[in-house]
């Protein structure tokens, strides 16, 4: 197989599938919504299969960024570099994996302007990807930004009754968090040039120059400006109930499965790398930002009377405890964050799936409007049950994994933040199996209740592959944190080091790029 | 071979005259004619700017400078030109406008505008700045049955002329004080002690606001919104960019030259910051409040004014051209839409006419959509990378506070771009206006920008290194 990769820009080809898809698409006719559905299904099954070449091929005993690729385009550093190491890879897989799930979820939901929502689909896995692939700091913006367009129209178009309000909201918060960030590439791009007397914008060339204090700390309240919103943190969650409740059940399970993991990715990549000491003096603050957002998201959650926003909640919630075990900056904190966040994809992409499919049953998503559904469904019920004791933690599942090594990461960081953490634990048992008792069993609710039917064969192919792969990754956690091994021990170098210690230019930027492209493929 | 130096010019002003006479003696109502003499004689000033190129610089005694500044905001005038002209042809007989006027009055007008990017003489910049205005009013008043057009043509003239006495008197200041006309006159350009005596500075003061006043920039911009709201949106289109970018690049020409630590930087840097900041907030917010999309536009290009003064301000020279052609096209474009938009009689330009303009009218919805993200600045748009490139210079030059200030306007004018795509695509109306047919020329001016805005936001390649070459020897 490695013969077949090599000198083929698997990226590359992985990123702008989609894209290609889409541009395909505008050029169909506007009736026929079935092509357009199997046409858009068709290429991110594609996309899919193509990540899994990255995956196989894919070795991560260095550390450094494989399968890259690199191209000059606009001039001073802003150069087109892409690859993927272990901190990314699985971030590409989950967008990779959820993409055509999502699709396919909305086969009957959707039912108006489908080529439009097809290719807006398309737009936002090109943007998804884009931005985890992204090498460099220019291009990693280009993504970012641009990827608001597609969900800004997913939200707007297809969302439910105030989806213009929640739309712009959303789009509004995320611009302003990430124009500050843009302010603070134009200041690195310049403290680069005077340090080194050439123009670069590879986050591993600057990752290398250690900055001035001062600066270090402006550049780092906005890059994590832009990030804290997109995770988001407390108390800069507020658009994130809205755009849920809001979004169609597609855009919701890529808002909480991909888009958050960009704000903690953001921190991985960027925040921390970039900007160590500065990182190092934020993040007992931050620290205390995310532990309020695990309490303060599981408390909201227990109340909430509608199933869409109790699982946003629940996200703000579970992504606090990432952002707790990111900023604990010890290697088992580092690995459970990175495996968590593969998790919150897969069990609350499920669960936005499970209430996107009730919805679609009975058109409503209020909790007291359900009651003794599992009798009628029972299949659903227990895919459901499944896809809750993930999101809790259940031992077996892959959620367990994940919580286990962010609480050992912080508790050896702090004790009291990681009590803080553990409630995380308590408070979603609560709140989803307070959940599921209210909606699945008891008495039936509504006499109407009595014609639901069971999935049928497409909503068992949305959710049967997650529910295998929480499984799997529950039993098998290893098969990842093997991959993600090197990457956080080498990032987790450069966070933690000193500056003033011997971080010269060609000890942490890898020696050209060249050289890994062969370190990935040649085998 | 002086007489190349005057090519694009001379082939200019020929067009215009050929099309006032073939509007005057050739009796036929479309005047399509006179449109066509307007755009091959477009062509040849394009070519003859081409041939241009590797010339050396100064003619006439350095009162004619051709250098690469100078040929490229030429290039920008022709193309614009070109852009306006296409419009015209599809907008001009749905409002009996006369075509050969325009035509005519559009070519004079670019004459103006090539006299003043090239020179460096403050009485030849007079003249191109007079034949403009002149040829500038007649356009904007061009819609004679539509007293909102007798009024932005009026107001024009008005505001106009005090603009070009403010020019003269502070020419007679300059001249009286230093008996020299020329761009360095009196202009300290070191940083020793012993400045210009008031009467310079109070001379320059005085030019300055009345090149403000072509930009639109506050506190001179108050003409600009009702001017582009009335005037045909054809001219609306040429007048957004054209007298801007000539401004702008006089601008250049004076403020460059100065070293950033001279005594004359500590004294306009941050006046014209306070102005920039001033501009991009009062467009913006301003705009936030329209209801229509023609009003809106002006309120934006009030607000593009303060971005492009901030590349002035970071003497940012590739930039500012750079943003000037991307502008071109994505203003060009909206406008290109909107005329695309208007119907017998009416403009049709109000936020209700455009909803459900996604379903109505997919392509023209998109193209719009394009234009409005790119005004917006959002990747990969060739606004992007304008602003990317000018904002970064202020931040190369120190001034972080102004690029904050810019972001943050930009995030204003998120909302009212993205306002309009909502109206378009998030409200259903089953009726809307009914368009006509779609008229060839038209179709070619959008298809044009769109490709533009494309190409330069993705792979600007060729065009970037001219702009940076061309521009790296000229400081």
């Amino acid at each position: 197989m490695s013969a077949l990769l090599a000198g083929l820009p698997v990226v590359s080809i992985v990123t702008f599938l989609p894209l290609a898809g889409a541009i395909l698409l505008a050029f169909f006719h506007e009736g026929s919504s079935r092509t357009s559905r199997t046409v858009a299904l068709a290429v991110s099954l594609l996309t899919f299969a193509a990540a899994l070449l990255l995956f196989f091929g894919f070795r991560g005993v260095s550390g450094l960024p494989e399968f890259a690729e690199r191209a000059s385009w606009l001039g001073r550093g802003l150069d087109y570099e892409v690859g993927v190491d272990g901190i990314s890879l699985f971030l590409v897989l989950l967008a990779a994996f959820l993409t055509p799930i999502a699709l396919l979820s909305s086969w009957k939901a959707i039912d108006g302007r489908v080529k439009e929502f097809s290719i807006f689909m398309l737009v936002l896995e090109t943007g998804m990807i884009g931005v985890f692939v992204s090498l460099n700091l220019f291009l990693f913006y280009v993504f970012w930004e641009a990827m608001l367009v597609p969900m800004y129209f997913l939200i707007g178009i297809w969302g439910g009754r105030r989806r213009v309000y929640a739309t712009m909201k959303f789009v509004l918060f995320t611009m302003f968090g990430s124009l500050l960030m843009l302010v603070a590439i134009f200041a690195l791009h310049h403290a680069y040039f005077q340090a080194t007397g050439h123009y670069s914008l590879a986050i591993a060339d600057l990752a290398a120059v250690p900055l001035a204090p001062g600066l270090q700390t402006w550049l780092f309240l906005a890059f994590a400006l832009a990030f804290a919103v997109k995770v988001p943190l407390f108390p800069l969650h507020t658009w994130l109930p809205d755009a849920h409740v809001e979004a169609p059940t597609a855009g919701s399970v890529l808002l909480a499965a991909v888009l958050l993991k960009m704000g903690a990715y953001g921190f991985i990549r960027l925040g921390l790398p970039l900007f160590p000491r500065a990182a190092a003096a934020f993040a007992p603050a931050l620290s205390i930002l995310a532990a309020i957002g695990i309490i303060y998201g599981g408390l909201m959650a227990l109340v909430q009377k509608d199933m869409k926003s109790l699982v946003a909640y629940s996200s703000v919630s579970h992504m606090g405890l990432i952002m707790l075990a990111v900023f604990s900056l010890n290697f088992e904190a580092t690995q459970g964050a990175l495996f968590q966040m593969l998790n919150h994809g897969l069990s609350t992409g499920a669960l936005f799936l499970c209430v996107g499919i009730l919805y679609e049953r009975t058109h409503t998503r209020l909790i007291v409007d359900y009651g003794g559904t599992a009798a009628r469904m029972p299949v659903f019920a227990g895919l459901f049950l499944v896809s809750m004791l993930s999101s809790a933690g259940l031992p077996g599942l892959n959620g367990f994994v994940g919580e286990i090594l962010c609480f050992f990461g912080v508790f050896a960081a702090n004790k009291v933040l990681g009590v803080l953490g553990v409630t995380t634990v308590i408070l979603s048992a609560a709140y989803l199996l307070w959940l599921y008792r209210r909606v699945m069993q008891g008495p039936l609710k509504d006499p109407a209740d009595v014609r639901l039917r069971d999935l049928d064969r497409r909503e068992l192919a949305c959710l049967v592959p997650i529910i295998v792969l929480m499984v799997f990754l529950g039993l098998f956690p290893g098969s990842i944190l093997r991959k993600t091994d090197g990457a956080v021990s080498r990032y987790l170098g450069v966070v933690n080091s000193k500056p003033a210690a011997s971080l010269t230019l060609n000890e942490v930027s890898p020696p050209g790029f060249g050289r890994s492209v062969t370190a990935g493929t040649e085998r | 071979m002086s007489i190349l130096a005057l090519a694009p010019l001379l082939s200019v002003v020929a067009g215009a005259l050929t099309a006032l006479l073939l509007e005057a003696f050739i009796r036929r109502r479309d005047h399509e004619l006179s449109a066509t003499a307007a755009i091959l004689a477009l062509a040849a000033a394009a070519y003859f700017i081409a041939r241009a190129w590797p010339l050396e610089p100064a003619y006439f005694g350095g009162r004619l400078i051709l250098d690469a500044l100078a040929l490229l905001l030429m290039g920008v005038f022709v193309l614009v030109a070109a852009l306006v002209l296409l419009m015209s042809l599809a907008y001009a007989p749905l409002r009996e406008i006369n075509l050969g006027q325009l035509s005519g009055l559009l070519l004079l007008a670019v004459a103006g505008l090539m006299i003043m990017v090239s020179s460096k003489d403050w009485l030849i910049v007079f003249l191109g700045l007079e034949v403009l205005s002149v040829a500038s009013y007649a356009l904007a008043g061009l819609r004679r049955s539509d007293p909102r057009s007798r009024e932005a043509a009026a107001k024009y003239f008005l505001m106009g002329s005090f603009a070009g006495a403010f020019f003269v008197f502070g020419l007679a200041l300059v001249f009286g004080t230093t008996g020299d006309l020329s761009f360095a006159a009196g202009v300290p350009s070191g940083a020793g002690p012993g400045g210009p005596p008031v009467t310079v500075l109070a001379g320059l003061g005085l030019i300055v606001a009345a090149l403000l006043f072509k930009i639109a920039v506050a506190p001179f911009h108050m003409w600009a919104p009702d001017v582009y709201d009335g005037a045909p949106t054809p001219v609306t289109a040429f007048l957004t960019i054209a007298p801007k970018a000539a401004g702008l690049a006089v601008l250049l020409r004076l403020l460059w030259p100065l070293p950033v630590a001279s005594r004359a930087a500590a004294l306009y840097i941050p006046v014209l910051s306070v102005a920039a900041v001033l501009t991009m907030f009062a467009g913006n917010l301003a705009a936030l409040r329209q209801k229509n999309i023609k009003r809106l536009l002006a309120y934006s290009a009030i607000a593009h004014s303060g971005y492009l003064l901030v590349g002035v301000i970071a003497g940012d020279g590739p930039g500012l051209v750079f943003y000037l052609v991307a502008y071109t096209f994505m203003n060009a474009g909206a406008f290109a839409i909107l005329a695309a938009l208007s119907g017998r009689g009416e403009d049709n330009t109000t936020l209700a006419d455009l909803s459900g303009l996604g379903r109505r009218h997919p392509w023209l919805a998109a193209c719009l959509a394009v234009f409005l993200l790119s005004l917006a600045g959002i990747p990969p748009t060739a606004g992007f990378l304008a602003k990317f490139f000018i904002f970064s210079a202020a931040v190369a030059r120190g001034r972080v506070l102004l690029a904050v200030a810019a972001v943050l306007a930009s995030l204003v004018s998120v909302a009212y771009y993205f306002k309009v795509i909502g109206a378009m695509y998030m409200q259903d109306a089953e009726t809307g206006p009914v368009l006509g047919k779609k008229n060839p020329a038209l179709v070619l001016a959008i298809v044009l920008c769109l490709l533009g805005i494309i190409q330069l936001g993705v792979w600007p390649g060729h065009l970037l290194v001219l702009i940076r070459q061309a521009l790296a020897g000229l400081i």
